[in-house]
């Protein structure tokens, strides 16, 4: 196995960021024992779950399925990047709210893709809501609640026009 | 009567902004200095003796800290049940057998992950193979091969029974010859798994005061400990089970497990934490499933389909070991007396050992299996019989102030209100039979797509004696009149720390955010009944409820001194306490807890609770026979499901559920309903999608790829109806129901009956695959 190190920047929740990692670890493997971010979980390791989701220029992507060497130059942004100035992000807000958080293993994931949707398309039907998250494996919920919670971001949206 | 505050309404979840913001730490994020990485050499054979094991290369490999095999254990047995019936039968680490795929050999601990890997492929195990046995029926047979021997009390001719549970009542064959129909048919419910999002971890760490401390994805720490004291040999002071978030259980992290065993073996070994995190692969290969079940029902009803006599024999296959499964064949006899009268029964249950990995709970534990075949076949009945599918489950449901075989009261039920108000909500008579009534129409059409609508019924207990049996509650108030609560009840994502929240802010006055929730520490909170058996909010809640009535009754004695008062002529409210007559004498919490430190024996104010379910008896039923009492409340439910089948493909979906449903009182109605969604999500992909597909032992799908559990598009939109049959007032005990894995079975049974509905075919083997739809289809050509 090669195991030179190959330094890489890039910009993680806002901060410029330096790591020396392996060609062969993923972007979930440095963000949680390098950085130490720890919000983003493991849960399938084969792109199969959406648990570790993270957002890549603002796209969702599943960090498992990402080479952390060719992160160069990316924006990545975590769970742990969304609260603002103390304040909870208002779709961290709303699954609160709404009941959309039961065990919340895949939360910070789901979050990071309705946020991605929500950037791309304020106001998404019921439907583009399921279809946004659909990758995204949650056993506890039902997902009724989750696509409740999007929604009434969506709804806030629109009312703050 | 007062108005409730906090109890009733939907409160937001107490752990919910630190799931939110990514901060609560799962077994998975802890990470200790110097932690080492565990991996665990496993059986790759399926039946075998283990004849020597060489583990000297591993330990000189480089940065290998530390290797364990059954020579560095006490070789003490454990089980999920241990009784004098049915004693420990696994070694949590194998000794000189092993019995399925996956079965622990040796451990090792290791500086980082691949130095462990390399380290198991330096172990030299030598086996000599033995005979296998996979099919459950088959392993029953006298000339299959020898798993562990049948049970000595077992008296029928088969081999490898690692139980039986049986009971009857009444005379079944009278009543048999004495029907006016008897049906008889086989009904399979499919190996499955629980599909938690959090793989199975285990955090040890053993120190040089000689305590081990474990973090564990689990269900309950007090088991826990328990089991990892006996098998390691260790008081329990010595183990500390700490409280860490759990992504995840529904059944498949109780009991001890081998990881978590040969975790703290390691950590006492080297005396370094020791982490061992199974990969998802390993979590379908290795970790425990839910338990399949056979079912044989033979059921006689009268001409206007009262049932007059069922009888019943399931066999399980529990795997390699005993696990739950002398559990799930007495639970499965529960689950099917406890919805209709059967007045002549007689059930048998066998749980047989096979080599397949090893099965334990899952949500329900009998009861979705058993309510799979009971509704299918009453719907059969009743369509033979030309009798509404309502109308038959209304002529056989229980009612409220019946008596159980067993001797349990039905003390309030709403399962007959459940029925009538479901069936209201979605029309149900007039859309019954109506797709295969029109069937040449809608082929006049050239439509494909079939509609269906069925029913199912279930009834679940809430909490029974299993050890722990009970729990406690301390609740402290602080010098500012902020309240600490103390439990020992783990949060799996169900809620019981805002339930718990709930009942103390309702019972004190005191709102829930100056609540804050201490729990599930085996060393510092109280002991729990457990995340299991569906009795936390009942169990736990009465604990806590005693716990701040007691706090709250010292609280106004002392009020009472210094308002020169007598205490039943107090009031409390919003953190203070007023005299009733003259509420401008008063004094704030805060002053009495000040005054208790000051001017009496300088006790803070600190109020316990305790609460144990079934309290008249000693222990829990008996698992053979089923006497004995249960359960103290009874949950119930109808649910009906509406399908559309397209017959061209075979393909079912869900596209509408009707969930009715007496859990007693709904403490938090948002966590009831997150509940009952989880459970039709998790009970379809029961009927339609999932298996765990295995061959000669060994799993085969072993990834979120191949074993498709429902996503945001499958899930279905629901109404749900509470049926309220309880009333939690102020001050007195209260007895509300289980909400959290009854109501996964109904729905389960309803979604089959809607695709018999909606085609004409029933499927009797679970999954209901579109292949089995369209040879059905084919078959009634």
């Amino acid at each position: 196995m090669n195991r030179t190190k190959q330094y890489i920047r890039l910009r993680v929740n806002g901060e410029e960021r330096e790591v020396a990692v392996s060609p062969n670890r993923t972007l979930l493997e440095v963000l949680r024992e390098d950085l130490l971010l720890f919000g983003t979980k493991e849960a399938c390791d084969d792109g199969a779950c959406g648990v570790c989701t993270v957002l890549v220029d603002g796209k969702p992507m599943r960090s498992c399925l990402l080479l952390a060497v060719r992160m160069e130059g990316k924006e990545i942004t975590t769970i742990e990047g969304i609260a603002q100035a103390g304040a909870l992000h208002p779709i961290q807000q709303a699954f609160i709210d709404q009941g959309a958080i039961q065990c919340g293993f895949c939360t910070p994931g789901m979050i990071l893709t309705a946020k991605a949707l929500l950037d791309e398309k304020p106001e998404p039907s019921k439907h583009e809501i399921r279809r946004a998250i659909s990758g995204n494996l949650c056993r506890c919920t039902g997902y009724n609640k989750i696509v409740d919670a999007i929604g009434s971001v969506a709804a806030l949206a629109k009312g703050g026009r | 009567m007062d108005e409730l505050l906090y109890v009733g309404k939907s409160a937001p979840r107490k752990d919910g902004p630190v799931k939110a913001s990514g901060e609560a730490q799962y077994t998975v994020d802890i990470t200790l200095p110097g932690m080492l990485c565990c991996k665990i050499l496993r059986s790759h054979l399926p039946h075998a003796r283990i004849l020597r094991i060489d583990t000297s290369r591993a330990e000189r490999l480089p940065g290998v800290k530390a290797v364990v095999t059954a020579k560095d254990s006490l070789k003490i047995k454990h089980g999920f049940v241990e009784t004098p019936r049915y004693p420990a039968d696994q070694y949590p680490i194998a000794v000189d057998r092993v019995r399925y795929v996956g079965e622990e050999v040796a451990g090792v601990a290791a500086i980082d992950e691949a130095t462990a890997e390399e380290a198991l492929g330096l172990i030299d195990v030598e086996y000599e193979e033995l005979p296998a046995i996979f099919d459950v029926e088959e392993a029953m047979k006298l000339d299959a091969p020898e798993i562990h021997p049948s049970h000595p009390k077992v008296k029928e001719p088969y081999k490898n029974i690692g139980g039986k549970t049986e009971t009857s009542w009444g005379d079944v064959e009278k009543a048999f010859s004495e029907s006016h129909l008897v049906r008889e048919d086989r009904y399979v419910s499919q190996l499955r798994t629980h599909a938690y999002m959090e793989p199975q971890v285990t955090v040890a760490s053993y120190d040089y005061s000689g305590k081990l401390n474990v973090w564990t994805s689990g269900m309950g720490v007090f088991l826990k400990r328990a089991k990892l004291a006996r098998t390691l040999g260790l008081p329990f002071g010595r183990v500390r089970v700490l409280k860490s978030y759990v992504g995840g259980a529904f059944g498949g992290k109780v009991d001890l497990f081998s990881h978590e065993y040969i975790a703290s073996l390691l950590s006492m070994k080297c005396r370094k934490p020791v982490k061992a995190v199974y990969t998802r692969e390993e979590v379908f290969k290795f970790a425990r499933h839910g338990q399949p079940l056979i079912m044989y029902i033979k059921t006689g009803v009268a001409r206007d389909g009262t049932i007059l006599a069922q009888k019943i024999r399931t066999i399980n296959d529990s795997g390699g070991y005993r696990g739950s499964g002398v559990v799930v064949i007495f639970l499965s006899w529960g689950y099917g007396m406890l919805t209709y009268r059967i007045p002549n029964l007689v059930y048998e249950g066998y749980s047989v050992y096979t080599n397949n990995t090893l099965h334990c709970p899952q949500r329900g534990h009998g009861a979705p299996q058993m309510r799979f075949a009971l509704e299918s076949q009453m719907d059969m009945i009743a369509e033979e019989l030309g009798i509404d599918p309502i109308e038959i489950r209304l002529r056989n449901a229980r009612k409220p102030g019946e008596i159980l075989p067993n001797g349990d009261p039905l003390k309030n039920y709403g399962l007959i209100e459940c029925i009538e108000e479901a069936a209201k909500a979605c029309d149900f008579k007039s859309k019954y039979g109506k797709s295969r009534r029109e069937q040449d129409k809608d082929q006049q059409k050239g439509s494909h797509i079939k509609r269906g609508i069925g029913i199912g019924l279930s009834s679940y207990m809430g909490g029974s004696l299993i050890y722990p049996n009970s729990s406690s509650v301390i609740v402290k108030l602080n010098d500012d009149a902020t309240v600490s609560l103390i439990t020992g009840a783990l949060d799996l994502g169900q809620g019981p720390e805002t339930i718990l929240c709930q009942i103390v802010a309702e019972e004190m006055g005191v709102p829930m955010e100056d609540i804050q929730v201490f729990a599930a520490d085996t060393e510092t909170t109280t002991q729990d009944i457990g995340s299991w058996i569906s009795g936390l909010t009942y169990v736990t809640g009465n604990a806590a409820k005693l716990a701040a009535e007691n706090a709250m009754k010292k609280l106004l004695d002392v009020a009472a001194e210094e308002l020169d008062a007598d205490a039943k002529d107090l009031e409390a409210k919003n953190k203070e306490i007023f005299v009733k007559r003259s509420p401008e004498r008063k004094i704030s919490y805060a002053d009495a807890v000040a005054a208790s430190i000051a001017k009496r024996d300088g006790d803070t104010i600190i109020g316990e609770g305790h609460y144990r379910t079934v309290k008249d008896v000693p222990t829990h039923p008996s698992l053979a026979t089923t006497k004995g009492r249960w359960s103290d409340n009874y949950a119930s439910d109808a649910q009906i499901a509406e399908v559309e089948v397209d017959t061209e493909t075979g393909m079912v979906k869900v596209v509408k559920a009707t969930m009715a449903h007496d859990c007693g009182f709904p403490i938090n109605p948002q966590l009831v309903e997150g509940q009952i969604d989880g459970q039709i999500s998790m009970a379809q992909g029961h009927a339609l999608c999932e298996e765990v597909l295995v061959k000669d032992g060994h799993i085969i799908n072993p990834s979120f790829l191949e074993y498709k559990i429902p996503c945001a598009l499958d899930m279905v939109e629901n109404e749900q109806i509470h049926v309220i049959t309880e009333k939690y007032q102020k001050g007195r005990h209260y007895d509300t129901k289980e909400v959290g894995e009854g109501h996964v079975s109904g729905i389960l049974a309803a979604i089959a009956n809607a695709v018999y509905d909606a085609t004409g075919v029933r499927v009797n083997e679970l999954p209901i695959y579109p292949h089995k739809i369209l040879e059905g289809l084919e078959k009634k050509k």
